[in-house]
């Protein structure tokens, strides 16, 4: 009986012990179907083929933990981070990021050298979306196909806009800037002057994306720009609600996957970051998410072909913004918001 | 240690004596220190930093002083503040009474209901607020209903919906500062008034309320501070027009990354509080010693 709880113990601390020496990684993202479907299309295969654990963080949005990046100076507990392309640049530019290459991530070599060039040396694009016009199926007989459609009479205080601390409102004002015989930078005039136009008819303004979808889930708003992503959630919840690409163009969203610098398991981060970039493993994620991808080599269905940014006609049909030139005007452009857009909506 | 040397030139019994009386407060000395005295410096040291990362500046104090849209910011928050602070007092000061004066079994039963908001986070009673307030909220929608109103009534979104949930979020706080100052009052002074021919109205203004001013000092001083502070609250009840210190802190450090501006705003936020603070416990301290005269 002695010996075969002896035994049974050198078992138990054999397995602790050995439980213990295997490696781990910690990947900060998001929660929500996000989670659900990052653990089931990228985490439990990269777990099985490694051999690597992965512990997951859902806590704080891309901007929070890009603070907290800043504030820990580079070691805020996680390992591998989903932000943007913006905030990429930023944490290279402060040295917090790790730098990425083919040497030590080689599917970077696969990825769109365009949009590889504007998320820069530190981020890996590893999906795009863009910023789409959604519209309620059931109000509008036809589908819009221009931001122009914004402004019609007929969606007057049927619209909702985003506050300019989302990204998106920044985006739009670019694009209708664009439209408007206007440029994405430093000639943003006719953008300005199209967004206090729309100020005019939107029903206000919303700084959460997840507060913006309520009033087109509810059918208060029968139109307004949102990331595709998000987009096509809503489609598949069943809302009578669809997106487009409007035909003056749109700017992606580039998600990137960073390594902060002193990241306790950089090598597993590596591993993690090249394992997500693979084909197959985008592939899955684009099927699995419904967004699209920098890599314009995978194949996947035409439903989602259609809808999402996958090979290179679509990546040129995109503008694609200077995001460093973006960041410097950030404070004007801000400025400038508060005093002409969100004044004319009052 | 400036205390401790000092202490120096006394007799070994008063030295034992000042070392014993400071003693207890190391512990919150060091905590202060590390937390608090440090992270400030911190903040101090980062709004003198330059966004290219080149010799220390004062461009983000330069910026401040001529950036209307902040100065409008901390305008508002003062407004805000203040408004705050009077609701809460104004609405805690009966309530207090009744908690100070009362022998019913029922006292207990108030008390509990009065401090029970703290028992749910601020967030959450925020959000109870926009579903109240909210242009398709309960009050708008049941006035629609009954034909009393044909638009929505703008109870949301503005400083009166800011003002609403932080009163209802600090009230609590209120209620505890003036409860302790009405205590302190002898109940036997308003009972020799009465018995003198006062009426109850005439006890009220001539004795309790000229009494109880440090608490009320104090339970505006709780409010301010606690409202100028609040993040929460302005952001989701005040919506994109409605921008206070706090919130603007907020979009400078996360979405603007200019943490050195974000700096400058937050030190002009402690200086206010501290300034408010520091005039409110003069006041205070006046005030007492004429009572105690």
């Amino acid at each position: 009986m002695k010996f075969s709880a002896f035994c049974t113990g050198v078992l138990i601390f054999v397995t602790l012990a050995a439980n213990s020496r295997a490696e781990t990684l910690v990947v900060n993202s998001y929660g929500g179907p996000y989670e659900r479907i990052i653990r089931e299309r990228i985490i439990t295969p990269f777990e099985a083929a490694f051999g690597i654990d992965v512990v997951y963080d859902a806590v704080g949005s891309a901007a929070q933990d890009y603070a907290k990046i800043k504030a820990t100076n580079g070691r805020p507990g996680f390992d591998v981070v989903v932000m943007t392309a913006s905030q990429s640049l930023e944490g290279c530019r402060e040295g917090l990021l790790m730098a990425l290459s083919p040497k030590n991530v080689p599917n970077l070599a696969h990825l769109s050298p365009a949009m590889a060039s504007v998320a820069g040396p530190c981020g890996a694009v590893h999906e795009v979306q863009y910023l789409s016009l959604l519209y309620r199926k059931d109000k509008l007989a036809d589908p819009p196909n221009s931001w122009a459609a914004l402004a019609d009479e007929r969606l007057k205080g049927k619209i909702i806009l985003p506050t300019f601390q989302n990204t998106m409102a920044a985006y739009l004002m670019e694009i209708l800037s664009v439209a408007n015989g206007g440029d994405l930078l430093d000639n943003v005039e006719p953008g300005f002057e199209a967004m206090a136009a729309l100020a005019k008819q939107s029903i206000g303004f919303e700084q959460s994306s997840s507060i913006m979808e309520t009033y087109i889930k509810d059918g208060q708003v029968w139109a307004m720009p949102f990331w595709n992503g998000r987009a096509q959630l809503l489609v598949d919840s069943g809302l009578p609600v669809d997106y487009v690409l409007p035909k003056e163009g749109s700017i992606p969203l580039m998600a990137t996957l960073n390594v902060p610098k002193k990241a306790e398991n950089r090598q597993a981060a590596m591993k993690f970051v090249n394992f997500f970039l693979e084909k197959a493993s985008q592939e899955s994620w684009v099927t699995g998410y419904k967004v699209g991808s920098a890599r314009t080599d995978i194949d996947v269905p035409p439903d989602i072909r259609a809808k999402q940014i996958t090979t290179e006609a679509d990546l040129n049909a995109l503008h694609l913004p200077d995001l460093a030139g973006v960041a410097a005007r950030l404070s004007a452009w801000g400025e400038r918001w508060e005093r002409d857009v969100v004044a004319a909506a009052n | 240690m400036a205390v401790i040397a000092f202490s120096t030139l006394q007799s070994p019994a008063r030295r034992v004596l000042s070392v014993k009386t400071f003693l207890p407060l190391l512990a919150p000395s060091i905590v202060l220190t590390l937390f608090f005295a440090v992270p400030m410096g911190m903040m101090i040291g980062i709004s003198f930093q330059s966004l290219d990362g080149g010799a220390p500046t004062l461009a983000s104090y330069s910026r401040f002083v001529k950036d209307g849209l902040v100065l409008a910011g901390l305008g508002r928050t003062v407004v805000m503040s203040g408004l705050v602070a009077v609701c809460v007092t104004v609405l805690a000061y009966p309530l207090a009474y009744y908690l100070a004066r009362s022998t019913s079994r029922w006292r207990t039963v108030v008390l509990a209901l009065a401090i029970a908001p703290e028992l749910a986070g601020v967030v959450l009673r925020t959000y109870g607020w926009l579903i109240i307030l909210d242009d398709r909220g309960f009050i708008n929608s049941a006035l629609m209903w009954v034909g009393v109103i044909f638009e929505p009534l703008p109870l949301s979104k503005n400083l009166f919906g800011v003002v609403v949930g932080l009163t209802h979020v600090i009230l609590p706080f209120g209620v505890l500062s003036l409860l302790t100052s009405l205590q302190g009052i002898s109940p036997n002074l308003e009972r020799s008034a009465q018995i003198l021919g006062a009426s109850r109205l005439a006890v009220i203004r001539h004795i309790v309320l000229p009494l109880s001013v440090p608490g009320i000092i104090s339970s505006l001083l709780v409010g301010f501070t606690m409202a100028a502070s609040a993040y929460a609250t302005p952001a989701l009840l005040g919506g994109a027009g409605f921008k206070v210190m706090a919130t603007m802190v907020y979009e400078q450090v996360l979405f603007y990354l200019d943490w050195p501006f974000a700096a400058v705003m937050a030190n002009v936020l402690l200086i206010l509080m501290v300034g408010v603070a520091f005039i409110g416990s003069r006041l205070e301290s006046r005030l007492n010693q004429k009572l105690h005269l």
